[in-house]
């Protein structure tokens, strides 16, 4: 009779399994513990509790705490096929690197995330990695720095470093022959609009560009290797404008206008000298080994 | 008072009066003292001490107060005027430019006897231009420029205890007549005795000021926009003190009234209103529009002008003395006023490494300053803290200024040091050339002559040439380097 029993409680805890499993597919937002006992009443609390805990454990459920109540989620299992064979830590491990998503996941943000010891985590990062689950990928913003995300996913351009970066190193020639070249369009443009004559407004007018001006240019230059989208010319025109050769102005329509400029002052008395300039003023005395007496950087200058 | 600006002007009063006066000056600059306390530090004698104190009282560079018990003096140094004497030159030629030579004589005269009473100087002036002129008229010639001197405040009557406000600008009476007999041999006392006069730096300084802003506004637009600046900065002074920082209404009229008058530009009469509005529409804030009263007013924004023609100046100074990369962190750190590193890499375009150099490069020589801003402890997990970087412009014009009197006295040290290693040369030279003189007025043969000038070797010419040139730059770096004094010190007036 007993046996009986046991065997009813068996077929009838599968039922109950699919039970919960459909019910959890039906809300992707989760379940709580009372729609599973409003869908199941007359299972005893401890026979449901164990169906839970082990559906939790092979990964088709999950769970969730939402402002205090219990959630119970279900996963794609075709998900959870590919971390088949992997203990509990992987599984977390895998999971927060999954959130990340394309950004990645910092190593030490994981180490906070999951709890594990250091050790521990070099273990399963490493074992994941051998899987080919997660890829480590090198951040652009710190070279030392290493981010996880998964395996096939493409890393986000603030990872990268966009058009300006190839292996995590930033193409800083490129970078200045685009920069040069955006001044040569704007100074052309300005020199051409004077030419053309009409009042001074005009001519001022006539001397903005935008961006996609520019970025027409460069691209019928052919200097490029990459294709270069208008807001990558923005930032080369920015540091024009930073650099003090070109102004930048919002038009009515929002968008950026950019105009080459000259400076107020020619180059000023203190940088016309070497003391103004010299590297090493700080250790310049009268009577020290270094002294305008005999000064290197002056005879030199002098010399010119 | 820096270390410095106090060995600055002990070489400035070496250079022009001679080692006694620059060790008064000195023991004067350490802090004020009484005649007999100069006595003791310097060690000259009394009769020494006394003299130089007079020369720097009647050059107005130093001044004196009586102590309470009434018998004793304390001597105070101005270190103003001492450093306005690298400015001289500039004084000279500025008048040279707007007035004529007879006025520039004057000016030079003035600045050679520190003060003089007008009669005086009008003498002087005119015994050195008197060759080949006739007197009677040179001398009206030169009454006519000292009142117009006057009338311009490029000259002031020195303050006693009685002098009114009003007198300062008064032009003295001065008798030609007089003046014609004493130029004979006659020994009357001139009608204006007592009146001493002096030059008005601030005066000079406005002119110089004015200059600079035109200067600049044209080198930024164009020659026209330049002239319309001067016009504005012209028609300032009608209703406003020089020195405000903002002027008051301008009516944009009376500009126009002038440039019609000038025809000098007419592309500037032509697109009048055009140009008006390209120097109120620039982002930098040099005129600004206040009111619409008869065709709209505008004030000058003197204070504006200045704070970025100091911020251009900085910049090029980081521009120079590390790279352009480094003027443009500079130039963006100006733009956020504060901003994170980690911005600053994102805009721009650098590696991150470099950028982190360049920055902390920056740091280390207080061109940027940093601001940490902590998080209170109380929350768990690892705290952030933000790093901003900010820029201090007038703490950096201090720093800079520093600099600029170093590079001065580091420019002048030289110049010293490069006279005395080739001393004997320079004195053959000048030995060779007082025969040569000499004998060309007693009336020496052409082959005597290239005798004497032959006494100086090629080798020696050539290094006399070099000497020559090496002096040249040394001193238009001494002029340039106090162009970028009087820049910095507008700026700090202003501010």
């Amino acid at each position: 009779m007993s046996k009986t029993k046991a065997e009813s409680g068996e077929s009838s805890a599968s039922s109950i399994e699919n039970v919960i499993v459909q019910l959890a597919k039906e809300k992707p937002s989760g379940i709580s513990n009372d729609d599973i006992r409003n869908a199941i009443p007359d299972t005893p609390l401890e026979i449901w509790t164990k169906i839970i805990n082990k559906l939790l454990k092979s990964g088709i459920l999950e769970l969730f705490k939402d402002q205090g109540v219990l959630l119970y989620k279900y996963k794609d299992p075709s998900k959870k096929t590919e971390i088949k064979g992997s203990d509990n830590e992987e599984k977390v491990v895998y999971k927060i690197i999954e959130e990340a998503g394309t950004k990645g996941i910092w190593i030490r943000d994981i180490r906070v995330k999951s709890n594990l010891n250091m050790t521990q985590l070099n273990k399963v990062l490493k074992s994941l990695e051998t899987k080919k689950y997660i890829k480590a990928v090198k951040s652009v913003s710190a070279s030392k720095k290493k981010v996880y995300m998964l395996y096939d996913l493409e890393p986000d351009s603030s990872v990268t470093g966009g058009a300006w970066y190839q292996d995590q190193d930033f193409e800083s020639e490129f970078v200045d022959v685009l920069n040069q070249q955006c001044h040569r369009f704007l100074e052309e443009k300005r020199e051409t609009s004077i030419k053309m004559g009409g009042g001074p407004l005009m001519a001022r007018n006539r001397s903005y560009a935008t961006a996609s001006d520019v970025h027409k240019f460069i691209s019928e230059l052919g200097i490029s290797k990459v294709q270069l989208s208008v807001n990558d010319i923005e930032s080369i025109l920015y540091t024009v404008v930073l650099d003090n050769k070109a102004e930048r102005i919002l038009n009515s329509s929002g968008e950026y206008l950019y105009r080459a400029i000259k400076t107020f002052l020619p180059t000023n008395g203190i940088v016309s000298t070497t003391c103004g300039i010299c590297p090493i003023e700080g250790r310049c005395a009268e009577n020290a080994l270094i002294n305008p007496k005999t000064c290197k950087y002056i005879t030199d200058w002098l010399s010119d | 008072m820096s270390l410095y600006q106090g060995k600055l002007l002990h070489l400035i009063l070496l250079e022009r009066f001679g080692p006694i006066v620059a060790d008064v000056g000195k023991a004067l600059f350490e802090f004020p003292r009484s005649l007999f306390h100069v006595r003791k530090t310097t060690g000259f004698p009394l009769l020494k001490v006394k003299e130089s104190l007079s020369i720097l009282i009647k050059f107005n560079l130093a001044s004196f107060k009586l102590n309470h018990d009434g018998t004793t003096a304390t001597y105070r140094l101005i270190i103003d005027n001492i450093l306005l004497m690298l400015r001289y030159p500039k004084f000279i030629n500025l008048i040279k430019m707007k007035m004529e030579d007879e006025a520039e004589t004057l000016v030079e005269e003035l600045l050679y006897k520190g003060c003089s009473t007008a009669s005086e100087l009008i003498i002087k002036t005119a015994t050195r231009l008197k060759e080949n002129k006739d007197i009677g008229t040179l001398l009206k010639q030169l009454k006519d420029k000292f009142a117009s001197l006057v009338t311009a405040k490029y000259f002031i009557r020195l303050k006693n205890a009685n002098t009114q406000e009003q007198e300062l600008f008064a032009v003295p009476t001065i008798d030609l007549k007089q003046l014609s007999s004493i130029m004979n041999g006659s020994d009357e006392t001139p009608a204006d005795e007592s009146i001493y006069w002096t030059l008005n730096p601030d005066r000079f300084h406005q002119d110089l000021r004015d200059q600079l802003v035109v200067n600049a506004v044209t080198n930024k637009f164009d020659e026209n926009t330049g002239e319309l600046m001067r016009i504005f900065l012209q028609q300032m002074y009608i209703r406003t003190s020089p020195w405000v920082p903002v002027s008051n209404l301008i009516p944009v009229l009376e500009v126009k009234d002038i440039v019609k008058k000038q025809k000098t530009h007419p592309q500037l009469l032509a697109f009048f209103d055009q140009y008006v509005n390209i120097l109120e529409q620039d982002g930098n804030n040099i005129i600004q529009k206040a009111g619409e009263a008869s065709g709209g007013s505008f004030q000058i924004e003197m204070k504006k002008i200045f704070t970025q023609l100091t911020w251009e100046i900085m910049e090029q100074l980081v521009n120079e003395k590390f790279d352009t990369k480094a003027s443009r962190i500079f130039r963006l750190v100006k733009c956020r006023r504060y901003i994170e590193p980690e911005e600053i890499q994102h805009l721009v375009m650098m590696p991150s490494k470099e950028v982190k150099r360049i920055t902390y490069q920056l740091f280390e020589e207080n061109f940027v300053l940093l601001n940490e801003l902590k998080r209170s402890i109380t929350n768990s997990g690892p705290n952030k803290s933000f790093t901003l970087f900010y820029i201090q412009l007038t703490q950096l014009v201090r720093t800079t200024l520093e600099l600029s009197y170093k590079t001065l006295f580091n420019i002048m040290t030289r110049r010293h040091h490069e006279k005395f290693l080739n001393k004997r040369i320079i004195d053959k030279k000048q030995r060779v050339d007082t025969i040569s003189m000499g004998m060309r007025v007693q009336g020496a043969s052409v082959d005597q002559l290239t005798d004497i000038e032959e006494m100086i070797t090629p080798p020696e010419a050539e290094a006399l040439a070099k000497i020559g040139k090496m002096m040249k730059k040394l001193n238009v770096a001494e002029l340039e380097i106090d162009d970028t004094i009087f820049l910095l010190q507008m700026y700090l007036a202003y501010e």
